[in-house]
């Protein structure tokens, strides 16, 4: 049992103006009230910070199996826990891929191995990941699989991507589409315009994105069947994704930190340091404010981190020479946070809380979608926040095996400092931020 | 001048004085070049490693006279095939290098930002980009602006085209941050499929029609074209090109009086440039080749500290 007090409650649609405590037994959210008290429950005094529903992530790369000096389940799972991630969504994209039952069985008991956030696997749309055929879609969703994807490609093929849209509609499983038209992005290295421009290196352009989420959009329409698009980027892609949404069509989609946070130019003001290089590229100015404006009118649905851990040999290298992505599960919610204070505040405070909570719990199957609300009942995985906390980010304490990160060094505003799964402490730094 | 420059990564952040004062210099070691015994003690004792780990011989071979003429010892540098391009190497590379006390090394790499990973990682050398992939080439935009000086005077207000593919040209990017720097208009002209996507960001004009970049201008400058650009069907045909973008003489004819035909080498005749134009009168091609061991002499001059 597990008594907090003295907490702003955000409940998944609202925060309270006033402090509260929430009880936690047996694994659910008891009670809701002021001056709960409980015979023998464990009391943290959270003096005035924030609890949240735990925060969920639709999207991180463990590299198990196959890669695991990059990243485990268990280091992933302490590095999402320490990020005040309570949920997260694996991508499929291992070696071997996870395209069968099996392989998903093995990382849903992994991942309770660990002890730490909650791990729920996305299994492969296509067997191998590679565009063919489809993959056990069924007995994958029965395993535990929470979306269908073929993350790190687009799936492929259009008929593919139909049929398994069709396949998968009584599933109450998604499918996840990482939007990218490869004709137009292949060998690319950054986003087409000014940087491509100014070094010459091949540009991936909106188009390519643009592209591939209007075959989605028009797929889902003419199946009826939900689709979900991750890591959007640019303006022209949410124009697509808010113009489906208007016409009524079980269009969804994500936003990452880096996104939201930097534009193109830091790759020349770095001089082309490989911790910026992450597919799809930083784009302009104008599509990270686009997103934003995503963010604001419900376009976008979640915010995810695409936590993609690299071994130093893969990013301490020269630019063109990295691989893509940016490992950032422990510092993406001050990443956001502090983005959001120093733009002044775009977006009121429920709205980007919603995006780490209840919008992405509302995409995932139905047994976890009570994930997203603080109700009495609910599961208690509760992620607090101490919006005043101001914090260096230090790749060198982190519990992810990735050392490499555009924010190391940085000090950010709005921290996560205690998350709680299931009425389990999983990460508690309340002595820290006092 | 107080040269404060210790590496020469990319000339986005010299000055229109220090590009002057830098240009000036290299009259001075353009004159040593004229001696007959060439060679003063000014880096003795000084180690300059050249890396190529992209072949070319004639930027080389000027690093090397350049380095020679200056009494500084010389290394070349030779990685073995193409796993030394991996980072894993690269980084025993900069270990070897920071070990064998480098004073200098100059680097060409078919990768955009090698020169720049190297200036992170080694402390104590200075580091010149000899070339990285399609970025920049600066001692080639240095020699080629110290002979469009050495030709015109005072290149302010100067009119400039540059026509080719400009896409892949770490030249013409390196040309454009100089000249421009120097108060030279620049506009491009080739394919569109050929041009980056958005020249204004470049500070640069463009138009599709050669002609219309020639007419009137004091420098033309005709780049390399590679025959796979037909293969990746970024243009129709190589006569299709030489057509509208090569360097023929009644092209050349509406340019200004004055003006000079620039290529950097090596040269496709009859492709992007026709002999007549590359051996005639207006030709700079061969004072390139000769600036650039006067132009490498003064870099190294300066940043290895012989200014003092
Ligand atoms: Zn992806």
């Amino acid at each position: 049992m597990i008594l907090l007090r003295n907490a702003k409650i955000f409940d998944g649609e609202n925060l309270g103006k006033t402090c509260e405590d929430l009880l936690l037994k047996d694994g659910v959210v008891a009670r809701r009230g002021t001056d709960l008290s409980a015979e023998g429950a464990e009391v943290f005094d959270l003096g005035g910070k924030t609890a949240c529903p735990g925060f969920i992530d639709l999207h991180v790369h463990f590299r198990d199996p196959g890669y695991e000096w990059r990243e485990n389940t268990e280091s992933g799972a302490w590095a999402a826990a320490e990020g005040g991630f309570t949920t997260v969504v694996t991508m499929p994209n291992t070696d071997p891929a996870v395209d069968d039952p099996v392989t998903v069985e093995y990382l849903v008991a992994r991942g309770k191995r660990a002890g730490a956030s909650r791990v729920l696997p996305a299994g492969c749309v296509s067997k191998g990941r590679q565009g063919k055929h489809l993959a056990e879609l069924a007995l994958m969703a029965e395993s535990g699989a929470v979306f269908f994807t073929d993350d790190g490609a687009p799936v492929s093929d259009a008929k593919l991507l139909k049929t398994a849209l069709l396949y998968s509609r009584d599933l109450d499983v998604r499918i996840m589409e990482h939007p990218e038209e490869p004709s137009l992005s292949a060998k690319s290295q950054v986003n087409e315009g000014a940087v491509s421009a100014a070094s010459g290196m091949k540009g991936c352009p909106a188009s390519a994105e643009v592209i591939d989420i209007q075959r989605g959009i028009i797929l889902s329409r003419e199946t009826d069947s939900p689709i979900h698009f991750t890591h959007v980027s640019t303006e022209l892609g949410m124009n697509a994704i808010r113009q489906a949404k208007k016409e009524g069509l079980a269009v969804t989609c994500d936003v990452t930190p880096h996104h939201l946070s930097l534009d193109e130019t830091y790759i020349l003001v770095s001089r082309f340091s490989s911790a910026y290089k992450v597919n799809p590229p930083l784009r302009t100015r104008k599509d990270v404010k686009a997103l934003w404006d995503a963010v604001a009118d419900g376009t976008a649905d979640a915010i995810v981190t695409d936590h993609a851990p690299y071994h130093m040999d893969d990013k301490d290298v020269p630019f063109q020479e990295a691989l893509s992505g940016i490992a950032s599960l422990e510092c993406a919610v001050a990443v956001v946070l502090d983005t959001w204070a120093k733009t002044g505040r775009p977006v009121p405070l429920e709205r980007l809380l919603e995006l780490f909570t209840s919008g992405p719990a509302a995409l995932l199957s139905r047994p976890w979608r009570s994930l997203g609300s603080l109700k009495e009942g609910s599961p208690a995985d509760v992620t607090v926040l101490d919006l005043e906390a101001i914090k260096r980010v230090d790749v060198n304490r982190w519990k992810s095996k990735a050392r490499v990160c555009p924010w190391d060094g940085e000090m950010l505003q709005g921290w996560p400092v205690m998350a709680l799964v299931e009425g389990r402490v999983v990460m508690n730094r309340l002595k820290d931020s006092e | 001048m107080e040269w404060r420059h210790k590496n020469l990564i990319t000339l986005e952040g010299w000055t229109r004085d220090e590009l002057a004062f830098f240009l000036d210099q290299t009259e001075y070691m353009e004159e040593l070049l004229n001696r007959p015994i060439k060679k003063v003690p000014a880096l003795r004792g000084k180690i300059v490693m050249n890396c190529f780990f992209e072949n070319s011989t004639r930027t080389r071979a000027s690093f090397e006279i350049a380095g020679k003429v200056l009494s500084a010892d010389v290394i070349n540098w030779s990685s073995s095939g193409s796993s030394a391009s991996k980072g894993e190497t690269l980084r025993d590379t900069v270990r070897t290098l920071e070990a064998m006390a480098a004073d200098a090394v100059v680097v060409r790499h078919e990768e955009v930002g090698v020169p720049d990973y190297l200036a992170k990682k080694l402390t104590k050398a200075s580091i010149f980009n000899a070339g990285d992939g399609t970025n920049g080439h600066p001692t080639q935009a240095l020699l080629d602006l110290y002979t469009a000086r050495q030709k015109l005077g005072n290149l302010e207000g100067a009119k400039m085209a540059i026509i080719g593919d400009v896409l892949h040209s770490r030249v013409a990017r390196s040309d454009m941050q100089a000249f421009r720097k120097m108060g030279v208009h620049v506009t491009l002209s080739g394919p569109a499929t050929l041009m980056p996507e958005n020249t204004a960001s470049l500070g640069v004009g463009y138009v599709s029609d050669a002609r219309e970049a020639a007419e009137g201008a004091d420098i033309l400058y005709f780049l390399r074209m590679q025959r796979e650009r037909q293969e990746d069907g970024l243009i129709p045909s190589i006569d299709e090109y030489h057509r509208r973008w090569g360097a023929t003489e009644s092209l050349v004819s509406l340019a200004a009086p004055r003006a000079v035909v620039m290529h950097p080498g090596p040269m496709n005749r009859g492709m992007e440039i026709a002999s007549s134009v590359a051996d005639g009168p207006r030709s700079l091609i061969l004072d390139q080749v000769r600036s650039g061991v006067a132009v490498r002499m003064a870099l190294l001059y300066l940043c290895l500290g012989g200014v003092r």
